[in-house]
């Protein structure tokens, strides 16, 4: 049995800037079968190892340009879509960023396409190793 | 012999598309190998950077060249009115007749001639672009998508405003998932794998059986979709169904295999032939098809034996669906499953 992946599993790494460890961050691609503008991310949920982190710590990368969650809200250029079965990279803020070794991320994607009387909550759960 | 003709919506590789085995290129190709000549596309889905590249005349060029290179002809086009793209407003009445013209424009520039578009867009955004449409050549076609059916007071609101416009580029597109008999058994087989008991399988089996031979209630018109589907399960027995899953000692997997029954039904398939004027094109929607070409939950030759009977000569175009009750814990083989369900369609219609 293997499910479909959801992460890069090479991608989990820490991040640096300016000689200094920030955070960390990973690829991962959409739960949902076509691709959507930022702003209709409403949210993303990450926990590593039991701790969940600030919405205002967390931002994603497609195509090259970041953006904060809050920044999400307004994306809506055809240049930043989030396409369907394409990586985008999340980077989270925490300083001295994750230990080395192994760890459990629980990831929650919220997704509110404009036709479902609902939000979409893909959880996204997975051991990685740093 | 019938003039009913067969296509594949892409919507049906996806998990092939989402992994990188299939481009579009390859979604087409596998089209053509099944044996349809339709062919239905979700541009959102497989077009990078939409809607710009349809913009271009280099990528239509392609696209009409892969079109001829194999033998599909382009039969419906599925938009998305993405009338909540900011989260702290609806889009106003203009903004959405502009974004539906938009798409309007989109699928008539890669020579679709019918636009699906979703229940939730508004009648007046429908009626606002209707000039557009006619202008264009291109017929808006409403999805009717489980728990939503013809012939009920949801489709009497639309039926009412064809016939007060007068318009032919409005009417319907049914999706199989109305034509449910049973839950499709790879919705029971993952809720087995989660942990799911047998008894309360049989509590929610039982209860759907007793909804098919009884009729379902039918969903009414309100612009609140998740107050009208919610008054619909609970008109059609669902707190009763929960609590006697609940009594029987039901967990997480049992309660989700609960609540998605909810997603399937079954309408007679006589609702076809008396809207057969309003059908502009079909989902053929399946969850899975057997070696012996049997699809478990949608009763397709009943269903296509009604479009036969009614002389409908567009496109039932497969939609597979079977995928997402996998892919958590399996593999998926939607060329396979695409593969069968065409050869099951094509031993219905009869040629």
């Amino acid at each position: 049995m293997a499910g479909r992946p959801i992460y890069r599993p090479s991608s989990f790494k820490n991040v640096e800037r300016d000689g200094n460890v920030v955070g960390f961050s990973f690829d991962w691609k959409a739960q949902y079968y076509r691709s959507f503008t930022l702003s209709i991310l409403r949210d993303l949920v990450i926990k590593v190892d039991g701790q969940e982190y600030n919405r205002d710590d967390i931002s994603i990368t497609v195509n090259g340009a970041t953006f904060t969650l809050e920044e999400c809200r307004t994306v809506v250029d055809p240049e930043y879509r989030w396409e369907f079965g394409e990586y985008a990279t999340v980077t989270v803020l925490k300083e001295g960023g994750l230990s080395k070794g192994k760890h459990y991320i629980e990831a929650v994607q919220k997704i509110a396409p404009s036709y479902m009387p609902f939000v979409i909550e893909a959880p996204c759960n997975t051991e990685f190793e740093i | 012999m019938s003039d009913i003709k067969r296509c594949v919506s892409l919507y049906s590789y996806q998990d092939e598309f989402y992994l990188g085995k299939l481009d579009l290129e390859g979604c087409l190709r596998e089209t053509a190998a099944t044996g349809a000549t339709g062919v239905e596309l979700l541009a959102e889905q497989m077009i990078r950077k939409f809607p710009l590249p349809i913009e271009t005349k280099d990528f239509r060029d392609q696209w009409f060249e892969w079109m001829k290179k194999y033998n599909l002809t382009p039969a419906c086009y599925d938009a998305f009115l993405e009338n909540h793209i900011y989260d702290n407003r609806t889009l106003t009445l203009k903004e959405q007749v502009n974004m539906m013209n938009r798409d309007i424009r989109l699928a008539s520039l890669l020579g679709f001639p019918v636009l699906r578009t979703l229940v939730s867009t508004p009648m007046d955004v429908i009626e606002g672009s209707l000039p557009y449409a006619e202008e264009m050549g291109v017929k808006i076609g409403l999805e009717v998508h489980a728990p939503f059916s013809l012939n009920s007071g949801w489709a009497d609101g639309y039926m009412e405003m064809i016939k007060r416009t007068g318009t032919k580029f409005f009417g319907f597109v049914p999706d199989m998932g109305i034509f449910c008999k049973n839950i499709p058994d790879v919705v029971r087989d993952k809720a087995r794998r989660h942990g799911a008991k047998e008894e309360c399988i049989k509590i929610v089996d039982d209860a759907y059986a007793k909804r098919v031979a009884n009729g379902f209630t039918k969903i009414k018109y309100d612009l609140n979709l998740g107050k009208a589907n919610m008054e619909y399960r609970m008109a059609n027995g669902m707190a009763e169904m929960m609590d006697a899953v609940k009594a029987a000692g039901g967990g997480p997997a049992d309660l989700e295999y609960a609540g998605s029954s909810f997603t399937y039904s079954w309408s007679e398939p006589q609702d076809i032939i008396d809207n057969i004027d309003y059908i502009f094109h079909t989902h053929a929607k399946f969850y899975n098809v057997h070696e012996d070409l049997e699809e478990t939950a949608v009763a397709l030759p009943e269903v296509i034996e009604a479009y036969k009977k009614a002389g409908y000569t567009g496109f039932l175009s497969s939609e597979y669906e079977g995928g997402e009750h996998l892919r958590a814990d399996l593999d998926v083989d939607s060329i396979e499953q695409v593969r069968r369900h065409q050869a099951a369609m094509k031993k219905y219609i009869g040629k």
